[in-house]
């Protein structure tokens, strides 16, 4: 395809002196761009499971690491961790290959505008496929599914995500979340999604101190230099401050939840807050959902956070002009 | 059971493909005296050919030094054109960004080759006292390369990737080598050959296909 297809406007693209900047510098449709953006999450993830242990059997492989999430766990949740881990087990390559090839179906399905719907559909029953089958409901029925450590799953966030950017018209006012489902179920969405952090935050091992210094000191194993030294003070002040933590993040989370029911100001100061808390958990927490240390198979839940909350960034009346591709303006190369 | 060579074999193959898709546009853009995007290609020649050795130790071949001065050479030029671009069409993320981004990547593969054991047919496992690659910088530039992947695919500027966002249009319309045709002094049959080899969208998926597989190779090492 040209851009003169996607413009549906020949006569531009057959002028010699248009650029492709003239074309398109119009106002960005950020639905499109954050929907772009969660396919480069999802290409990542499809990447990150064609890792070489993600073929191979045993306590290192694909099967023992869903192996070693079934333990503790309600018997139907347990039984299907159990089940998932058996298939992987006796078939490696083809499970991991299909579980690969389905990611990166998504990711390039998001991609093509007549299958991003479909790619998108695809990605929600997904979502909560992993969170139930290799995710074990995200710890949620242990009560080990603290927000520090990617609860309720960080999958679920992609299907949250795959809702809210659901392809449709409109404009982006009054945030890009809002778009699809209204004004009305957006913010009903972001104060359950909120409100469950806050609760996940304190109930169960999330306000132990010795569980969330052990949830960090897990992860520190094969981590860079820098990383270690930053996963020891946190293990460090969770084992010391580890109850004040886990309230003070349920605090900020309800903040958070009630943010986006205030003036737009207010409501960007909250999302502020929701991005720098989960830009920390990330780092300092999740470690990049253990990336870095080469056993990963999703950045876990705090990226997928921070994209969620700029979903939800107030947009101003100049910056959600409709975009109009069939009135584009012409104008020299050298002009642009 | 071990991990499947089948895959290395896959990501050699399809990075020799763009490597010998970029022999070719560069083969079809000699006569017609045209630069936009030439610097592009002998990029993923080099590029392809070289990866194509990291993928699958057979394949490889020169030395280690030889690769860094050519990527080294390939990085340079690449930033100054990047800063050419900002001093002339303004402040913007030009396309060449991304290209001395993979030319830096290149060149972290040769000089930290400690990360890339992995893999069985992976010819550039080396000892465990060796430097290894920051993941950090490792997974940063993946990330890069998978948008760029992603954002290049969804463009509806399809050959930006090649040619950036500042040639005319016309030229990144199925053109040869990204200047227009004088239909009457050439060969219709030939010319119509050449069009389907250079269309845009078949330059851009060139590109995806390097980024993901220099992504994939970032993540081996990390």
């Amino acid at each position: 395809m040209t851009i003169a297809d996607t413009t549906g406007n020949d006569t531009v693209a057959s002028d010699p002196n248009v650029t492709a900047r003239d074309l398109t510098s119009q106002p960005r449709d950020l639905q499109r761009t954050f929907q772009l953006v969660l396919a480069t999450v999802w290409l990542l993830d499809a990447v990150l499971q064609i890792q070489p242990f993600m073929f191979t059997r045993g306590a290192n492989g694909f099967s023992g690491m869903l192996n070693g999430l079934a333990p503790g766990n309600p018997s139907v949740v347990h039984g299907a961790v159990a089940w998932n881990a058996s298939i992987v087990y006796h078939q490696p390559i083809l499970t991991n290959t299909l579980f690969a090839g389905i990611q990166f179906l998504i990711a390039f399905g998001i991609v093509w505008r007549r299958t991003c719907k479909a790619a998108l559909g695809l990605s929600i029953v997904w979502a909560f496929g992993v969170w139930w089958f290799g995710e074990a409901a995200g710890e949620v029925f242990q009560g080990g599914a603290t927000p520090f450590g990617g609860g309720p799953g960080g999958v679920l966030f992609y299907a949250v995500l795959a809702v809210l950017l659901w392809p449709s018209d409109g404009s982006d006012q009054p945030f890009v979340a809002a778009r699809t489902v209204g004004v009305s179920a957006a913010k009903a969405i972001w104060v359950v999604t909120w409100g469950l952090l806050a609760v996940l935050a304190l109930v169960g091992s999330g306000r132990s101190p010795q569980a969330l210094h052990d949830l960090v000191s897990g992860l520190n194993s094969g981590q860079p230099g820098w990383l270690s030294h930053i996963d020891r003070d946190s293990a460090s002040f969770f084992l010391h401050h580890g109850t004040t933590a886990a309230v003070l993040l349920a605090l900020a989370c309800v903040i958070v939840a009630v943010g986006v029911f205030l003036p737009p100001k207010v409501t960007q100061v909250t999302l502020v807050l929701a991005i720098a808390v989960f830009a920390v958990i990330w780092v300092a927490v999740q470690n990049f959902g253990g990336i870095l240390a080469g056993g990963a198979t999703d950045p876990n839940s705090g990226l997928l956070v921070i994209i969620l909350a700029l979903t939800y960034w107030p947009i101003t009346v100049a910056r959600s002009v409709p975009i109009d591709r069939t009135t584009v303006e012409p104008r020299t190369a050298k002009g642009a | 059971m071990g991990v499947p060579s089948w895959l290395y074999y896959l990501f050699a193959v399809l990075m020799l493909a763009v490597a010998a898709y970029g022999v070719t546009l560069l083969l079809i853009s000699l006569p017609m005296r045209q630069v936009s995007g030439r610097d592009v290609d002998i990029a993923h020649v080099f590029m392809g050919v070289s990866m194509a050795g990291m993928f699958v130790a057979d394949w490889a071949f020169g030395p280690s030094g030889f690769w860094e001065l050519v990527f080294s050479v390939l990085l340079i030029w690449f930033v100054v054109r990047s800063f050419q671009s900002i001093q002339q069409f303004g402040l913007h993320v030009p396309h060449q960004a991304i290209h001395a981004a993979m030319s830096f990547a290149m060149l972290l593969m040769y000089w930290y080759p400690a990360g890339m054991s992995a893999g069985s047919s992976m010819s550039m496992s080396a000892s465990s006292s060796a430097a290894k690659l920051d993941p950090g910088l490792g997974l940063l530039l993946a990330m890069a390369f998978f948008a760029s992947a992603i954002f290049t695919l969804a463009s509806p500027v399809k050959g930006a990737s090649h040619h950036g966002r500042h040639v005319p249009v016309l030229a990144m319309s199925g053109a040869p080598g990204g200047v227009q045709r004088n239909e009457s002094s050439e060969d219709r049959s030939v010319g119509a050959v050449e069009t389907a080899i250079t269309t845009p969208w078949l330059e851009d998926a060139s590109h995806v296909v390097m980024c993901i597989g220099m992504g994939f190779m970032l993540i081996l090492m990390i």
